[in-house]
């Protein structure tokens, strides 16, 4: 053949047998690749806008908490209240007092029955001196009570009326939305002249200082002459007592002080409606007095439960993610693997339920085994408490940590491990020193995301957590994670179907939701951002 | 290139040497090191290597070379016990000796072993940590804790290495920051600084360019001076030129083992000749 016609040949025979061009199928004129971008395109999407909703909704309706606590901060101030607590400050204090007097006698009584013997009636006799004392001082602020219950109506009042008028305003609101403009017209509101109303209140302060000085001078007479008790360790307890006492009557002045320069007038600046709620340490609603919403109590509840969560975690998680990853035989890794991250399947509820029944009433009674009674806290009475919940929210943690833990450890390349072993290093010093410090970054963060996980968890701490709604006594050293608390998610679980929505306490269980969603929001950024640079290091 | 490691002293010595160095060394006797004795080893039920005699004489280099998958890499391991890190692994027969003893016997502790043999890998590995956390690691974990016995030491290896002018500015800086070719030589000097007596290399040119490599091959020539090494490699330049005696594998089989010259001048065996002169492989 000539080699024109082979070269001919050849461009046929390619140009039959290359072929490239297919009918696609199509769908609704796409084709089936471009269905199924949009179809996990399309669900990418959907995520994306739930979360900007969620986050919209919960701005929406937490943010004009705002306002509505400035007001009800106002009308605490107008209404007098404020000033009224300066006074009841006082008598709290006082009382406080009376409560410590009564504890020095508590122990006196033991004193004189365990250590000296006698008989539980004899002791009293003993003491009688001392009733006599405290009940003077128990009486030493009759008067201001006295004085301070009359103005505490006087305010409540006002305020009572101002609320009703309130009520009444938003009822007329209504009506004439609803067209009915005689009917509207009827509602009567009696306007409440704040600054007279409580000049009434405010006149009473020469008679308060009054009072105020005679009870200053009875302390300091009682304080002078202590009753003799003894043991010379109650005797420094009741120069304790005295101290206090000392500084409690120093503090008179600046009370009255601050009670004359006091000035309803003076407007509450956003900022305090602010700073009340993130610093105020009382969580108080449907009070006759005052409502507080303070989210103090709360974070700090979140907070120590989330510790003591992440104290038995950490360990536990990051502990057997090396155990399995590095040291457990095969066998064992398919036994430990599925067990832990078995647990994370269990119910929160139930773990609360077993939290309720077995763990705590166990912690409590363990807690009155005398060779534990070295620990801080122990014994303890309740048996639900931040320890218990802590406990339960570790276990929940655990999964987390693990296996995200055993994930980053298992990414560290196994030449690392292999030129440490050849370099001489045990299993142990490989561990500690290569695979570890290599991995640490994915650690923390999968600390940072169990930390998530815990302090977004809700049932447990609702059922364990004591749900006491204070601020735990941190001076009390490590013995505070025995004491009941109340935490972020559990305030919102237990108010928010009890609430009237659009009030105050709706509006600041909302405000909780949000700094709930902004802690996680910032644990995960950094947990994120702590993976992607390890993993730029390592990769 | 203008530094005074020693390396770098006799930098045109590494291409023309080997070949012509080898016959000396015959000359004369040289005392054997590591005896490999009847040596069958198992991953599991698979058998890796078959009765394999080898005497690896005391400070020379000697090659492992053949076909990928014949058993170099295992017999290197075997040597300083990192296949005990392979779940399965045994040596079911045979025995090996350092300095007449058998590192595998009920008294040898494979981590003092690997302290004696160090090992470089394919691979460059640098620790994520610095130049110095890098050489000091074998120290480190011995329990040294002078600075100035460290410091020393870091200096002494890097010049080893040929790396101490390119990175003696860089100390503290990552491993990791270095190029291939560094990186290699830093494992080395990382190696050399636990001062073993045995220095096992897998292949460690293969993801190097021809310049790294014939700075890793010029440093092998200093080394020998003071270690015993032993390198796996697929090249058979690289055999030709770093190499005083070569050792032919072939499915887990020591076919021939011999000075380096005759394998490739004139191999005794068919299968050596035919791999040599690149008819299979
Ligand atoms: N971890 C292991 N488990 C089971 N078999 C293995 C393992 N490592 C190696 N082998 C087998 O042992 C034999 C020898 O492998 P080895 O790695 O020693 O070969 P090699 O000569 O180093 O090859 P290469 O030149 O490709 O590195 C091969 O058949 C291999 O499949
Ligand atoms: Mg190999």
């Amino acid at each position: 053949m000539p080699p024109e016609s082979t070269e001919t040949s050849v461009v046929d025979s390619t140009a039959t047998s290359f072929r490239i061009q297919k009918e696609r199928t199509q769908f609704l004129g796409l084709t089936w690749d471009e269905c199924i971008q949009w179809f996990f395109g399309g669900n990418a999407l959907v995520a994306v806008i739930i979360l900007g909703l969620i986050t919209f909704f919960l701005f929406r309706e937490g943010s004009s908490f705002f306002g509505q606590n400035r007001d009800n901060i106002t009308i605490y101030r107008l209404a007098g209240l404020e000033y009224v607590d300066l006074g009841r400050q006082q008598e709290k204090d006082h009382a406080a007092l009376s409560r410590y007097l009564a504890d020095v006698r508590l122990r006196t009584h033991q004193y004189y029955t365990v250590q000296v013997g006698l008989p539980a009636k004899e002791a009293s006799a003993r003491l009688k001196e001392f009733d006599l004392y405290a009940e003077r001082f128990a009486r030493a602020s009759a008067s201001i009570r006295e004085q301070l219950s009359e103005l505490s109506e006087l305010a409540t009042d006002i305020k009572a009326r101002h609320l009703e008028n309130q009520n009444l305003a938003e009822k007329r609101r209504q009506l004439l939305a609803a067209g009915k403009k005689d009917e509207a017209a009827a509602v009567e509101i009696l306007p409440i002249d704040f600054p007279v109303e409580v000049a009434v209140i405010t006149s009473t302060l020469p008679a308060y200082a009054e009072a105020s000085a005679s009870f200053s001078k009875s302390l300091e007479e009682l304080v002078a002459a202590p009753p003799a008790l003894p043991d010379p360790e109650l005797s420094a307890r009741l120069g304790r007592f005295q101290e206090l006492t000392r500084a409690f009557i120093a503090s008179f002045p600046e009370t009255l002080a601050s009670m004359q320069s006091w000035d309803a007038t003076v407007p509450v600046p956003l900022s305090q409606s602010f700073s009340a709620f993130i610093f105020g340490r009382q969580w108080l609603t449907a009070s006759f007095w005052q409502d507080w919403y303070g989210a103090m109590p709360l974070i700090a509840g979140s907070m120590l439960v989330s510790l003591i969560a992440l104290v038995l975690a950490v360990p536990l998680g990051v502990g057997a993610a090396i155990y399995v990853n590095q040291l457990a035989s095969p066998v064992e890794q398919r036994v430990i693997k599925p067990a832990i991250e078995f647990i994370s399947a269990i119910p929160s509820v139930v773990l609360g339920f077993f939290g309720i029944a077995v763990l705590g009433e166990f912690l409590r009674i363990a807690s009155g085994w005398s060779f534990l009674s070295w620990v801080p806290g122990f014994p303890f009475a309740e048996r639900l408490n931040a320890l218990t919940a802590g406990c339960l929210l570790g276990l929940i943690a655990v999964p987390t940590i693990f296996t995200l833990a055993e994930d980053a450890i298992n990414n560290v390349p196994r030449a690392f491990k292999e030129a440490s072993y050849a370099l001489g290093a045990s299993r142990l010093q490989t561990i500690i020193r290569i695979i570890v410090p290599a991995s640490l970054s994915g650690i923390v963060s999968a600390i940072l995301l169990g930390l998530g996980r815990v302090i977004g968890e809700t049932m447990v701490v609702l059922l364990c957590a004591g749900n006491r709604i204070a601020i735990p006594d941190f001076t009390a050293g490590l013995g505070v994670v025995t004491q009941p608390v109340h935490t972020m998610t559990g305030i919102i679980a237990q108010e928010m179907g009890e609430v009237e929505p659009g009030g105050i306490h709706y509006r600041a269980l909302f405000v909780v939701g949000l700094l709930l969603f902004f802690i996680a929001l910032i644990l995960n950024y950094f947990a994120q951002k702590i993976v992607r640079k390890y993993k730029v290091s390592i990769g | 290139m203008e530094n005074t490691s020693p390396a770098a002293a006799a930098p045109t010595r590494s291409l023309a040497m080997p070949l012509r160095a080898t016959p000396k060394d015959d000359a004369e006797p040289v005392p054997t090191l590591i005896d490999v004795r009847n040596l069958d080893f198992y991953y599991g039920a698979k058998q890796a290597l078959f009765d394999i005699n080898i005497e690896i004489p005391d400070r020379r280099v000697t090659a492992f070379i053949g076909p990928s998958g014949c058993g170099k890499s295992t017999l290197l391991r075997c040597l300083n016990r990192m296949n005990d890190l392979i779940d399965g692994t045994a040596v079911k027969r045979g025995a090996i000796k350092i300095r007449d003893i058998d590192i595998y016997g009920p008294s040898v502790d494979p981590i003092e072993l690997r302290k004696r043999v160090g090992m470089v890998f394919q691979k460059s590995n640098p620790f994520p940590k610095s130049i110095y956390e890098n050489i000091i690691y074998g120290l480190r974990i011995q329990g040294v804790k002078s600075k100035t016995k460290l410091d020393e030491v870091v200096e002494k290896s890097l010049r080893g290495a040929a790396l101490w002018d390119e990175v003696k500015d860089r100390l503290h800086e990552s491993g990791l920051g270095l190029s291939g070719g560094q990186q290699q030589r830093l494992c080395i000097a990382r190696t050399i600084a636990v001062e073993p007596e045995v220095i096992l290399m897998d292949e460690p040119c293969s993801a190097l360019d021809p310049i790294a490599t014939a700075k890793v091959e010029e440093l092998i020539h200093e080394l020998k001076k003071q270690f015993t090494i032993i390198i796996v490699t697929h090249s058979m330049q690289q055999a030709a030129r770093c190499s005083d005696r070569t050792a032919f594998f072939y499915m887990g089989k020591l076919i021939e083992f011999d000075a380096t010259h005759n394998i490739f001048m004139n191999p005794k065996n068919p299968q050596t000749e035919a791999y040599v002169s690149g008819r299979f492989g």
